[in-house]
């Protein structure tokens, strides 16, 4: 309850410094609606050609676009702006050790403490991109399914970014999270369209697959005890893996400053 | 002009060598710039699977765009933001020397770690090249690195005048990739949008190398005058530019 209302009294903070810039504000809106038109019209330009992407068609392809854009825009407002460059600001540069001064959880300091309250425009972007994208209405226990898959990925996506963030205190030299930047912009797609050796990868290793494929077939074909099951147990596995890596990686770690 | 040159080259030098210690960060800059090209690929593999254009012409897009990335927002548009391009201005040569010079080191750079990035995409995908699309490929592509680099560093004097400029860059980017050939050939765009793409210097960046070395080659000297014409017109656009922000600019200390 305390961390709840830590992260309400930061977002309120973050909301009223985003609002005192207001051109600013209205440039990145007008920036967010441009990067969502042209995720819908490189769907529009594939299904010109096309009926049917590895057996995804373009309604179905729209519901997964939308989903996509609600995950980074929910990625980009409160673990990138914690997680990116933690190898170089939170070890070398010694932030982490304001983090362990202060009266909260460092993990919640260092992973969630801060965040961007501006790029939630893209999630009601993405959430308008799902209503167009949805011939009809889906039942309500899809919808419910569909959130659960949805705060599951949104997990994993935290614990994946913490794991990496982890490998600093081992290696503080080691920048991975570009590259998970990087892989992160594969989940945009179906991941049929990717060959064997990738899609393996995508599924097991870094489970891309769960970030938005399996929230979008949620939501269309209606939930799947097995698949709520696993993915809610993926997510909690990776939430307690995360947890012990930071407890480990803090043993380890002595400070930057004096 | 041939001091101008030497100039240019002692920076390459200076920047290679300084960038040599950050091969890490090099090489996240270059799986960036690669994923683009490696997402079109599996994309328009799934659309057309037994059409060998695809796979040869996305290799070549990856290529080509590892080779003329441009990131003039953080080597320009910073300094002007941290008035360190105050020093640039009191030394006797062109302040476009450095600019060009670091873009050149970092294209080096990319493009040594690039290739086998691309060579792995090519064996992948059963890519075969011939040597006659890739040496007809070399002007368009040189051609169109200074496409690039003109169409960022234009973006990026919008420094001058607002705080935004990477998010200006931000708009550049989705530009070149959509119309750029990254999410598709342009020959796959729709009727209206691929007359389009050909008029905009975005094809002519990317795209245009890329279906040259995938044996698209009969729009080659079209292409090349093309491509000199969008370069004309940047240059002396941002000439104009560089001297009405220079006019602009103000700088607080010693």
């Amino acid at each position: 309850m305390k961390l709840l209302r830590l992260s309400a009294a930061g977002f309120a903070r973050s909301v009223q410094a985003t609002l005192a810039f207001r051109v600013n504000l209205l440039f990145d809106v007008g920036l967010s609606i441009i990067g969502m038109v042209a995720s819908l019209a490189t769907v529009f330009i594939v299904y010109a050609r096309t009926d049917s992407l590895a057996g995804w068609t373009e309604a179905e392809t729209y519901v997964l676009i939308g989903t996509f854009q609600v995950l980074s825009s929910l990625k980009s407002t409160f673990i990138d702006p914690n997680l990116a460059w933690f190898p170089d600001n939170g070890i070398r540069r010694g932030m982490l050790d304001t983090f362990m001064l202060q009266p909260a959880p460092t993990l919640y300091l260092a992973s969630l403490g801060k965040s961007t309250p501006l790029s939630l425009v893209q999630s009601v972007l993405g959430l308008g991109v799902i209503a167009f994208g949805l011939t009809e209405l889906p039942a309500p226990a899809a919808i419910v399914a569909w959130l659960v898959t949805l705060a599951a990925a949104l997990t994993v996506t935290w614990a994946m970014g913490v794991l990496l963030a982890c490998l600093a205190f081992w290696a503080p030299r080691l920048q991975l999270e570009v590259f998970y930047s990087s892989a992160w912009q594969l989940g945009g797609y179906p991941t049929d369209i990717y060959r064997r050796p990738l899609r393996l990868v995508l599924t097991y290793l870094l489970p891309l697959t769960l970030i938005a494929t399996v929230p979008t077939s949620t939501l269309l074909d209606g939930p799947r005890v097995l698949v709520l099951v696993s993915t809610v147990v993926g997510a909690g596995v990776s939430c307690s893996l995360a947890v012990v890596c930071w407890r480990l990686g803090l043993r380890r770690y002595t400070g930057a400053t004096s | 002009m041939s001091r101008l040159l030497l100039l240019i080259a002692l920076r390459i030098r200076r920047e290679v060598l300084e960038w040599s210690g950050t091969w890490w960060f090099l090489l996240t800059l270059t799986i960036q710039a690669a994923v683009g090209p490696l997402i079109g690929m599996f994309v328009w593999s799934a659309v057309y699977p037994a059409d060998p254009y695809v796979a040869t012409y996305y290799v070549a897009l990856l290529l080509v765009t590892v080779m003329t990335e441009s990131f003039e927002q953080h080597t320009f548009s910073e300094k002007l933001y941290d008035g360190t391009i105050s020093h640039d201005l009191l030394r006797p040569q062109p302040v476009v020397v450095d600019v060009i010079g670091a873009n050149l080191a970092i294209r080096i750079w990319m493009t040594v770690m690039g290739i086998p990035l691309a060579l792995l995409a090519g064996v992948a995908f059963g890519v075969s090249l011939t040597w006659v699309s890739v040496v007809a490929a070399v002007p368009v592509l040189v051609l169109g690195a200074v496409l690039r680099f003109c169409f960022v560093f234009l973006l990026s004097m919008a420094a001058f005048w607002t705080e935004r400029v990477h998010a200006i860059a931000g708009f550049g980017w989705t530009l070149t990739s959509l119309l750029g050939g990254t999410i598709a050939p342009l020959a796959f765009l729709p009727g209206p949008l691929r007359e389009i793409g050909q008029v905009l210097p975005f094809y002519g960046m990317l795209g245009l190398p890329a279906d040259i070395v995938a044996g698209r080659t009969e729009g080659l000297l079209s292409g090349l005058a093309y491509q000199a014409a969008w370069i004309t017109a940047f240059a002396g656009l941002a000439v104009w530019l560089w001297r009405a922000g220079i006019r602009r600019y103000t700088v607080v200390g010693a």
